[in-house]
């Protein structure tokens, strides 16, 4: 797995004092690590804890990064151990830590139902978002529809996509595009009262 | 550049599918811009919600509380580029230093014009051991008579002398160096005098000849005027 | 604050000499601000001695504020020949010894000369600061300041300020018991309103000479993953600043932490791993720099800083690393 460049440029840009571009990565990677450490501690709050605790490390590791690896397998890696950490030091029973064997980008099983209990509020705002998001999904045009859902939930590059889609890569950059940028303007519609409001860190 | 232009690189971005120069200039955009931040927020909540993630977030506080811990951290400074941290100068990085022309050598030379910079030459000659500074030698016998009739604050130079001794080793000197680029005080000169003794710096000036390669008429001309 | 013009320069002196003075003698800090200012934005030609460690040195200053750029020139008077000259952002370092010019570039450039940090609320709770009484010194009407240290964890200044230009004729960095550890006196100083630009021409001929510019370091060294921090800090030292550089001795990336009270810095340098040529242990007293040096968890820290020898132990013995994940 190589450095993709789009975080690479992010990771040096905090290594300049840009904190802004850890933000980024941040909104980036923040359900990816939440998801991750659910799968040692259950609770969702506490799990927003361990994963505040797990950027907050990475942050002060970040001059350590040289670009080697993944920034997401080197960030993998510190949510896992904080995650261990937290748990360990709750004296929870415990964990069957073989789940860190797995690889880290299998973050597309589309298991995601709840076993344990969720805070009412944060429940519904998932569902709400969710099925926002795949109303938005089914109402798009079929090339659209059918790009997104081969990058966000198949994982394909461009390339892959263009090959199964039979389009050059721009055109699937393009449909990709056009996908989100449908699906966010609904997303805003729904959850902020329509187009241009002034917006928070998400 | 448009808006549809800009998110259409920055929904490439988000894929890791954006040419590395561009993903430079973006990022810089990206660090400093909230309302595109939040675009790319949306990105990332978009690809979560159609996996059906558990706690998938619009406006959640984890960022939010990220972000307001990150901020009060200190600055950070890695690599090659100076920048300011709060008062202070960038890190200053001991530098591997380059013949215009020819292959790296190490920076034992540069050191040891930093720390005369910083410290004093070794060939400073040693004034002889005085209770009171006034009477050590002529520069600085600058009349202050009043200043040895006083009491509270008259000070007294303490009688030992260093004398020439071995020269502490050169990996402290880079550290010393390093470190000089955030000493504050008036005196950012720390006397270093021990440190760089001439046999010193002549090892590590023929260590460079050793590994550099010499220049060339052409560009020692070129060069003779430093103000280019 | 820049000063553009000649005309700019008259009326900050003037300024200086008649509403200044009257107002600035009760209160010490503004004599500091003053000094920073002189400092940054005359123009000043100098004579001074630098005397630490029982060694006197004699060097040069020249100092020019002209249309926004700065130039400056720091000669050695006792026969090294060596100069730097900075114009601008670049810097030039005349190594005649070493018949070699060094050519850097600084996109902060700081002040050859130096200068203080802005005393605050916060400094005050760690140093007194006060103003003491006027002497004459080579002529001119000083004030003394006084910054002196609350405890034993730092050193103290007392500064000889001229009434008239602000420049610090007389600077001394002093312990908790007055000794002082450190002196730059000036034997001459001017500050004409212009200087040619024939005063900052090397005094020599660099013929033959070798002229180095920095390059980015060769290689990638590997991170060792440990991020190190000081689980306890003397009374009033916070971080400053997290960096990891690139360092000829040492391999990988050395970890750079720089804990400061406002007005003295302490740099704490992590190494990634204990390496063959590494032989620094416990306190090393290099003129007013103290140093201390230690291994942590298999990783050599060592401590610099302008601060009592105490304080660098302190602090070295007070860091712990955090292990990389995995």
């Amino acid at each position: 797995m190589t450095a993709d460049p789009s975080d690479l440029s992010l990771v040096r840009r905090v290594q300049r004092g840009d904190k802004g571009a850890f933000d980024a990565l941040v909104l980036k990677y923040q359900h990816k690590v939440v998801k991750l450490v659910m799968r040692y501690v259950r609770n969702p709050a506490e799990a927003e804890d361990v994963a505040q605790e797990a950027f907050i490390k990475a942050y002060r590791a970040l001059p350590q990064f040289r670009g080697d690896s993944a920034f997401y397998t080197w960030l993998y890696r510190i949510a896992i151990n904080t995650a261990k950490n937290a748990v360990v030091s709750r004296d929870r029973s415990p964990v069957d830590f073989d789940l860190d064997a797995q690889n880290p980008d299998e973050s597309y099983d589309l298991q995601g139902r709840l076993k344990d209990s969720e805070t009412p509020e944060g429940l519904v705002l998932t569902d709400e978002i969710r099925g926002t998001v795949n109303a938005a999904i089914d109402a798009l045009p079929e090339d659209l529809r059918t790009a997104i859902v081969l990058r966000e939930l198949e994982g394909l590059s461009y390339e892959e996509i263009a090959t199964a889609m039979g389009c050059p890569v721009g055109t699937v950059r393009s449909r990709i595009f056009r996908a989100r940028e449908a699906i966010d303007r609904r997303l805003r519609e729904v959850f902020e009262g329509g187009l241009g409001r002034a917006e928070e860190l998400g | 550049m448009n808006n549809d232009e800009l998110y259409s690189q920055l929904s490439a971005m988000f894929d890791g599918e954006l040419p590395a120069p561009e993903c430079e200039l973006l990022a810089r955009r990206l660090g400093r811009d909230d309302l595109l931040k939040a675009r790319w927020g949306r990105y990332a909540a978009i690809g979560a919600a159609m996996r059906l993630e558990r706690g998938v977030r619009l406006h959640g506080q984890l960022a939010r509380r990220v972000s307001s811990a990150v901020a009060a951290e200190p600055a950070m400074l890695v690599g090659s580029s100076p920048a300011i941290a709060g008062r202070l100068a960038g890190p200053r990085l001991i530098r591997w230093w380059q013949p215009v022309a020819g292959a790296a050598v190490a920076a034992s030379v540069a050191a040891a014009a930093i720390l005369w910079l910083r410290a004093g030459s070794p060939d400073a000659p040693i004034i002889a051991a005085s209770p009171m500074i006034a009477s050590a030698s002529a520069s600085t016998s600058a009349a202050d008579t009043s200043d040895a009739a006083t009491g509270s604050d008259s000070y007294v130079v303490p009688p030992s002398v260093e004398g020439p001794s071995a020269a502490p080793p050169t990996e402290l000197a880079d550290f010393v160096v390093a470190h000089s680029e955030f000493s504050m005080p008036l005196l950012r000169r720390s006397a270093l005098t021990s440190l760089v003794s001439s046999e010193a710096v002549s090892d590590s000036a023929d260590a460079a000849r050793r590994a550099g390669s010499t220049r060339s008429d052409e560009d020692r001309k070129a060069n003779a005027d430093p103000t280019h | 604050m820049r000063i553009r013009r000649t005309s700019e320069q008259l009326a900050w002196l003037a300024f200086v000499l008649t509403v200044a003075t009257a107002a600035c003698a009760d209160e010490p800090q503004k004599w500091l601000e003053r000094m920073n200012q002189a400092l940054m934005t005359l123009n000043y030609d100098g004579v001074f001695s630098h005397i630490q460690g029982g060694r006197v040195e004699t060097l040069r200053i020249i100092h020019r504020v002209q249309d926004g750029t700065v130039t400056e020139r720091l000669v050695s008077l006792d026969g090294s020949g060596r100069e730097f000259i900075r114009t601008g952002s670049q810097l030039l370092c005349y190594l005649p010894d070493e018949r070699t010019v060094l050519v850097e570039r600084q996109p902060q450039p700081s002040l050859l000369l130096g200068s203080l940090p802005r005393f605050d609320a916060a400094t005050s709770e760690f140093y007194d600061i006060r103003s003491s009484r006027r002497t004459r010194l080579i002529g001119r009407k000083t004030r003394l300041i006084v910054v002196d240290p609350k405890d034993d964890y730092r050193y103290g200044y007392r500064l000889w300020i001229d009434e008239q230009t602000g420049m610090p004729l007389r600077t001394q960095l002093c312990d908790g018991k007055g000794r002082v550890i450190e002196q730059v006196v000036f034997a001459s100083i001017a500050t004409p309103a212009a200087i040619p630009d024939a005063a900052f021409k090397p005094g020599l001929s660099t013929a033959g000479f070798r002229w180095l510019r920095e390059v980015a370091a060769p290689g990638r060294p590997s991170p060792s993953g440990y991020s190190f921090s000081a689980l306890r800090l003397p009374p009033g030292f916070h971080i400053s600043v997290r960096a990891a550089q690139v360092m000829p001795g040492a391999t990988g990336l050395v970890e750079h932490l720089v804990y400061t009270d406002g007005v003295a810095s302490v740099s704490v340098f992590v190494e990634s791993h204990m390496h063959a040529g590494h032989t620094l242990s416990g306190s090393l007293q290099l003129g007013s720099t103290s140093t201390f040096a230690t291994v942590i968890d298999g990783h050599p820290v060592t401590v610099v800083g302008e601060v009592p020898p105490q304080t660098v132990k302190f602090i070295a013995n007070s860091m712990k690393g955090q292990p990389p994940p995995r």
